[in-house]
């Protein structure tokens, strides 16, 4: 008895943390810094920054097979290699596929990274606030629920996390794509400077931008243990300089330094307890990936930051007799609305002259076309929201001599010069909320430590589907417009997921009875507890996601930690 | 003893004398199979040889390295075992045997017997009709000639030299030029202040 006490006192913190990725590292750090001891779980092995990135040094010629997987390597990564990505430098960061499966009752992608990290070790590091465009647009569209907050709830934590993490970008004033704390911006090209140049000429002031990056371009000053960006372009492989963001190389030694993080990996959870007569969630199920023994850690406030399906599985699989169908589930909207941004539709052309321009380093980054549809003046009929576009201007290198008609000395001399230039526009478009897209618990198929796993059904709508075109047609108006030649569209077909940009299935929203969370990220029916990664966004907007978790993770944990100490949790 | 030597000896153990133009013939199909400078884990030695050729008629040593000074030939070799599926490997394959046996048939000689002449000539004519069949491509960078599987096999022989060449330590940094860590981003500055094409 007194045995079992003592046992839960060392297994009892302040708060558990779910999750080390891009929102999990962020409420480590928040939460230990303001004082409260607390556990971060990770599901996967640790990885140390810098120590544990074994390609991250490597030149072309050290990596096996021009760095392309063997056949039986991809037999691991059926689903991860949809992305084209998995290679033999960044391998070593994507799920094993025959170790984690799920069900595709219609195709998704789901791309995951299970270690210390996750992917924010991986991540595209694009970073744009979103604003009222977005978050008053379910409201005004009927379409889903309303956001419980508004840019103003958001801004100032915004402007802490930039702080941080360190953005470059330029500020352009557009309000409906806030501008930020911004570094220095990363230089455009001398064919990206036409191409902006043109657009807003032509299109009356239309914005073409570098992209906003968590990139450091000047020092840190708060942070001199990481370094500025030197155009490797290695991100994948985790930066010796932690010149990018990731929870690795910033938010988790900030936690550690604390004193109050203790930082378990291998450690699953299985789901949240629940104690009925508290009406509280009391701490979580761990099973240890490596032995497989269920533990019980317990704290007064549990932050969900597990991925937006890791986090929407473990309240699915939270069951009680409060909660049968999963905790926090009384409104039958979680596991729904799932989204994610689909692009891979867009334009090229080939740019003329500039033969005497070229560049130096491999800038990991590119251009940004902020949404123009269905903002101010412009009014779509075929569809609601909009999209922005990322893109590039490059010359061509020695990839194009396959198609050149010389070979032999010929072939070798043209190649070291530079080709010509062309340039590349992708759409990433907003995906409405629906309802009928979502994911289920399959008890019928479980996984290596017995728990159920996740059955996906969801698909793009009509809305998606008329946006899409105009991804095409307006990529190629504008590349046309320009001056370019052989502008062409393109349409490389995606699956729901691949943009992996995985939303929703947890939303916020002002009424228990139609959304999960509340304003502050706490399940309406268990406010204990915190979801603040994608699981709990409401509708999409079309802006890469990541920084908006941050900030409503800074958020959360200074809310959350203001009513600890008023003894309201 | 050198091979001329060893023939003739093991022609007088046998208790004949070859002939000068029969001697003429041995010793060019000796000529014709030069030590692999790698032992092929996919191809067979003649295959390994052939493939050997064809990298080095396409990216031949000049003042800086060819082909098989970068090893290509051993890498073209280990991606067909090692990243190639079957369906590729023996579209492969038999595209190789069809150049082999279309050299046969138009120049009376397999691919190695013939003269180094002949050898770049029949590259050169499978080469120029497989780029004519594929049309132009497309605007970009990325364009295939036809998809990854349809590509004619002196394409996908080009491609791979390509790739092993230019991802190798001579390739990336003697031809053309690569830095580790180039420091800042320059967006736009004169060609003449860059020199040469970047590897990656």
């Amino acid at each position: 008895m007194n045995l079992n006490i003592d046992a839960q006192k060392q297994q009892t913190y302040d708060a558990i943390v779910v999750g080390t990725g891009i929102s999990g590292g962020w409420a480590a750090k928040e939460l230990t810094q303001k004082g409260l001891k607390t556990l971060v779980l990770e599901r996967g092995r640790d990885v140390k920054h810098v120590v544990d990135y074994p390609t991250m040094t490597k030149d072309p010629w050290q990596l096996p097979h021009a760095n392309k997987l063997t056949e039986e390597e991809l037999k691991f990564y059926p689903v991860q290699s949809r992305t084209n990505w998995v290679s033999q430098a960044n391998k070593h960061w994507w799920v094993k596929d025959t170790e984690n499966p799920y069900t595709e009752v219609k195709p998704f992608d789901w791309i995951r990274g299970y270690h210390t990290g996750g992917r924010s070790i991986m991540w595209g590091k694009q970073t744009y606030r979103l604003s009222d465009l977005d978050f008053t647009a379910n409201a005004k569209d009927g379409v889903g629920v309303d956001w419980p907050i508004r840019y103003a709830d958001l801004a100032p934590w915004y402007d802490y996390v930039e702080t941080f993490i360190g953005v470059s970008g330029r500020a352009e004033g557009l309000a409906h794509l806030p501008d930020g704390k911004f570094l220095p911006p990363m230089e455009l090209n001398c064919v990206e400077e036409t191409f902006r140049d043109k657009v807003a000429e032509k299109f009356n002031g239309r914005k073409i931008t570098i992209g906003r990056v968590a990139h450091l371009t000047a020092p840190l000053p708060h942070d001199p243990s990481r370094g500025v960006c030197q155009s490797r372009n290695m991100c994948d492989r985790g930066c010796p300089y932690g010149a990018y963001f990731s929870s690795n190389a910033s938010t988790l030694p900030a936690a550690a330094k604390t004193g109050n993080m203790t930082l378990k990996p291998n450690a699953i959870v299985h789901s949240i307890i629940y104690d009925e007569k508290k009406g509280k969630a009391i701490g979580v199920k761990v099973l240890d990936a490596e032995t497989k023994q269920a533990v019980d850690y317990f704290a007064r406030i549990i932050f969900l930051n597990a991925s937006t399906l890791g986090s929407t599985f473990i309240l699915m699989n939270s069951i009680s007799n409060r909660f049968p169908n999963g905790l926090g589930n009384g409104s039958g909207e979680l596991g729904h609305n799932i989204m994610d941004h689909q692009y891979r539709a867009g334009a090229t052309a080939l740019v003329e002259g500039y033969d005497d321009k070229y560049y130096v380093g491999r800038r990991p980054n590119g251009i940004y076309i902020p949404r123009f549809r269905n903002v101010g003046d412009d009014k779509r009929t075929d569809y609601l929201r909009g999209f922005g576009y990322q893109g590039a201007a490059s010359r061509s290198e020695w990839q194009r001599g396959v198609r050149e008609m010389a070979f032999g000395e010929d072939l070798k001399n043209s190649l070291m010069e530079p080709g010509g230039w062309s340039i590349g526009i992708t759409g990433f478009g907003e995906c409405l909320p629906s309802h009928s897209n979502h994911v289920t618990l399959n008890k019928d198929k479980t996984d290596i430590y017995g728990l159920p796993t996740l059955s996906f059904d969801a698909e793009w709508g009509p809305n998606e589907k008329a946006m899409r075109k105009d991804m095409k047609d307006s990529a190629a108006e504008m590349l046309e417009a320009a001056g370019f030649k052989n502008v062409a569209t393109y349409d490389n077909p995606d699956n729901i997921g691949l943009g992996i940009h995985e939303m929703g299935t947890a939303r916020m929203g002002k009424d228990p009875k139609t959304s999960v969370l509340n304003k502050w990220n706490a399940v309406h029916e268990a406010p204990n507890v915190f979801v603040t990664d994608g699981a709990a966004m409401t509708s999409s907007a079309c802006q890469n996601p990541s920084l908006t978790y941050m900030a409503l993770t800074a958020r959360a944990a200074d809310y959350a930690v203001n009513e600890l100490k008023k003894g309201n949790l | 003893m050198n091979r001329r030597e060893a023939i003739q000896r093991t022609a007088l153990a046998l208790g004949y004398a070859l002939s000068a133009p029969a001697m003429m013939g041995v010793l060019n199909g000796c000529k014709a199979s030069p030590e692999l400078s790698f032992k092929p884990v996919f191809f067979t030695e003649p295959q390994a040889q052939t493939i050997a050729e064809l990298s080095e008629i396409i990216l031949p040593k000049t003042t800086t390295p060819g082909a098989k000074d970068a090893g290509v030939p051993g890498f073209i070799d280990s991606m067909l075992k090692e990243v190639y599926g079957k369906e590729a490997q023996d579209k492969f394959i038999e595209g190789l045997n069809d150049f082999e046996e279309d050299a046969k048939k138009t120049l009376g000689d397999g691919f190695m017997d013939l003269k180094p002449e002949q050898r770049v000539a029949h590259f050169k004519k499978h080469h120029d009709e497989a780029l004519a069949a594929a049309g132009k491509g497309g605007p970009t960078g990325w364009w295939n000639a036809g998809k990854d599987g349809d590509k004619p096999f002196v394409l996908k022989m080009k491609e791979l030299t390509l790739l092993g060449f230019f991802t190798s330590q001579p390739g990336a940094t003697e031809v053309l030029q690569y830095k580790q860590v180039p420091g800042p981003y320059h967006g736009c500055v004169p060609l003449a202040e860059v020199g040469k094409a970047w590897a990656t």
